[in-house]
């Protein structure tokens, strides 16, 4: 019982890291990055390809996850949504082609992926850190769940802190709200948006390179899953809320490890899908999510 | 001629049942509705006519016939539902729908085959078939975008608010377009699983809606037309790029990343642009040439202006 709720954990502090910049970003900019699941796969990946040549220690690992991840981010940021947002003549018809530019950009890093590894699941076992496992009697638990549960949880802390207290916080949410008016009250919008997605895509690299540790090896295909899931997370949540990302994550975790437990586990992938229909009808915006306001 | 044609069998049936998919897009995109629902309905046809066909061995119009009318319900009863949801909630909402049908058949058992699916569902249905149906429905969209009714659902699509002060009914407009959705769907579906003979859950994934997505925003996502270009670039571009070899799927990446941002309009509003200009340059040569009557400009409008008891300059800012 211990154990299943510390995997619950574990797994739910990774959705976690991986929806909170999409979140983010969704909730401020208005960018809903499709390519977030293949820039994670990615950052794995190239780690992955480093740790082949040189054998580097945990932090190096993360470091170099979180510098693609956020290099990645910056790019497809720059080079595909600023000229549609630029572009787009309303506000819906830029979503459209936010949301498809990046089903489109998502395939490239995880074509290149899946060239490399021929689609074998690829690990970090030439990686100088030892997954180690603490008996505590009640459960097991192994390094790498303690630091993805540091990580998540200390970066959500942060980043919602950030978000409430700091300046750049308040202006970014200043972007949420009505992104002209912020605008006009001198908030630079591009530097904020660029900043955004940095931290998204670094997030989405931590994730990955914790998740491979994790498993042990993960596959290019995991991006597509995750996307999917965070998605659940998000919306369960409520866009844009820190607080309600966290409880997102860990209640669809929950959830998942409950029906793997108790059930053969072949309607494990239909609860992401029940969990977002569901809440769409019911409240579509989250448990914690704000009210939105319709002038129209 | 022949020999090509048999030899290309598999790809031209497939660019038509991509055809009608891409439109189960399409036509809920035209009138503004985001709703990958059609792809749910793809699902509900495919099942549909391969039960039907395997365990009654009914005739394929009504094994199909059978699937469009389940999935037409299922469409309205799903636009009932996501009535309150638009833009990127209604999209996210439908594919969820769709996906979860996708485990729904996993988890079907001895009806839908588990993971393995269904097999043996031969029939009748010829590649004829498929061209007529495609043709058909073609031709009653291609009516649909025209005259009054399509005007109607271009206003619904550019400003529904305006459109309800029109007195267009959009919640209708909206529900009937969740239905045409289903029933095109269903369609593609079923003809697809008569012509493989096969249907299993890994045909309905989250890469049939991106397949769909990207066929209209390539083709572009105004117009039936725009679903058909897509539907033949998509098809055959594997084919076209196996000079390639092992980065088609790169160069596919970008087409339609490139696609999306630089073309909106997808390949059919560039066409469509490029007319339009030339159109109007058209008719702009001879007005050149020709000598046009000039009115007479009058030689100080000032004082005309004065003349006729307006403000004078020294009034004006």
């Amino acid at each position: 019982m211990a154990q299943d709720v510390l995997n619950a954990l574990t797994l739910g502090s990774l959705y976690l890291l991986f929806a909170l910049g999409m979140s983010l970003a969704w909730g401020t900019i208005g960018i809903l990055n499709f390519a977030h699941g293949s820039i994670f796969v990615f950052a794995a990946f190239s780690a992955h390809l480093l740790v082949q040549e040189v054998s580097l220690p945990l932090p190096a690992v993360l470091a170099v996850g979180v510098l693609v991840g956020a290099v990645l981010s910056l790019l497809v940021q720059v080079l595909a949504f600023e000229p549609i947002q630029r572009r787009a003549t309303d506000h819906r018809k830029a979503e459209m082609q936010i949301l498809v530019g990046g089903i489109g950009i998502a395939i490239i890093p995880l074509a290149v992926a899946q060239y490399a590894t021929r689609s074998v699941p690829f690990g970090y076992s030439a990686s100088s850190f030892r997954v180690s496992t603490w008996d505590w009697g009640f459960a097991r638990v192994s390094n790498v769940q303690l630091v993805t549960l540091v990580a998540a949880f200390g970066l959500a802390g942060v980043i919602g802190w950030w978000l409430r207290a700091a300046r750049p916080g308040l202006a970014l949410r200043a972007i949420g709200v009505d992104a002209e008016v912020a605008s006009m009250m001198g908030v630079d919008r591009r530097r904020l948006a660029l900043l955004t997605m940095a931290v998204a895509g670094g997030l989405a690299g931590l994730a990955g390179v914790l998740l491979t540790y994790y498993l042990g090896s993960i596959a290019p295909e995991t991006g597509d899953a995750f996307l999917l899931k965070a998605f659940a997370a998000i919306i369960l949540g409520g866009v844009g809320s820190i607080a309600g990302v966290v409880l997102g994550a860990m209640v669809l975790a929950g959830i998942e490890t409950l029906v793997l437990v108790t059930t053969s586990g072949t309607w494990a992938p239909a609860i992401a899908f029940g969990v977002i229909f569901v809440m769409l009808l019911v409240r579509p915006n989250g448990l914690l999510g704000r009210q939105e306001v319709r002038r129209t | 001629m022949n020999s090509w044609y048999f030899s290309h069998l598999v790809l031209i049936q497939s660019t038509f049942i991509s055809f009608l998919l891409a439109l189960s897009i399409q036509v809920p995109l035209r009138a503004g509705v985001f709703s990958f629902a059609g792809v749910g309905s793809y699902a509900i046809g495919a099942y549909a006519a391969a039960i039907l066909t395997i365990r009654a061995q009914v005739a394929p119009v009504l094994a199909i016939g059978a699937g469009i009318l389940v999935a037409a319900v299922a469409g309205w009863l799903l636009a009932l539902l996501v009535a309150r949801l638009s833009g990127l909630y209604l999209g996210m909402a439908t594919i969820s729908f769709a996906l979860f049908l996708g485990v729904l058949a996993t988890n079907g058992g001895e009806l839908t085959g588990g993971a393995t699916g269904l097999y043996g569902a031969i029939s009748t249905l010829t590649t004829t078939h498929v061209v007529v149906v495609s043709v058909l429905v073609a031709l009653l969209l291609a009516a649909s975008e025209r005259g009054a009714y399509g005007r109607r659902v271009d206003a619904v699509r550019e400003d529904p608010h305006l459109a309800v002060s029109l007195g267009i009914d959009v919640t209708r407009v909206r529900r009937r377009v969740f239905v045409v959705s289903g029933a095109l769907g269903a369609c593609a579906g079923g003809m697809n699983s008569l012509l493989r003979t096969t249907v299993s859950p890994e045909t309905v994934g989250f890469h049939l809606v991106v397949t769909a997505l990207t066929m209209i925003i390539v083709g572009g996502a105004l117009s039936w037309a725009g679903a058909a270009i897509g539907a033949v670039v998509f098809t055959w571009l594997p084919s076209v790029l196996q000079f390639v070899g092992e980065w088609q799927l790169v160069v596919y990446g970008v087409v339609v990343a490139a696609a999306a941002v630089w073309v909106p309009g997808g390949l059919l509003g560039l066409v469509q642009d490029r007319w339009h200009r030339w159109q109007v340059r058209r008719r702009r040569i001879p007005a050149e040439g020709a000598t046009a009557p000039v009115a007479d400009v009058p030689a100080d409008a000032e004082q005309q202006l004065a003349a006729l008891g307006g403000p004078a300059a020294e009034a004006r800012p």
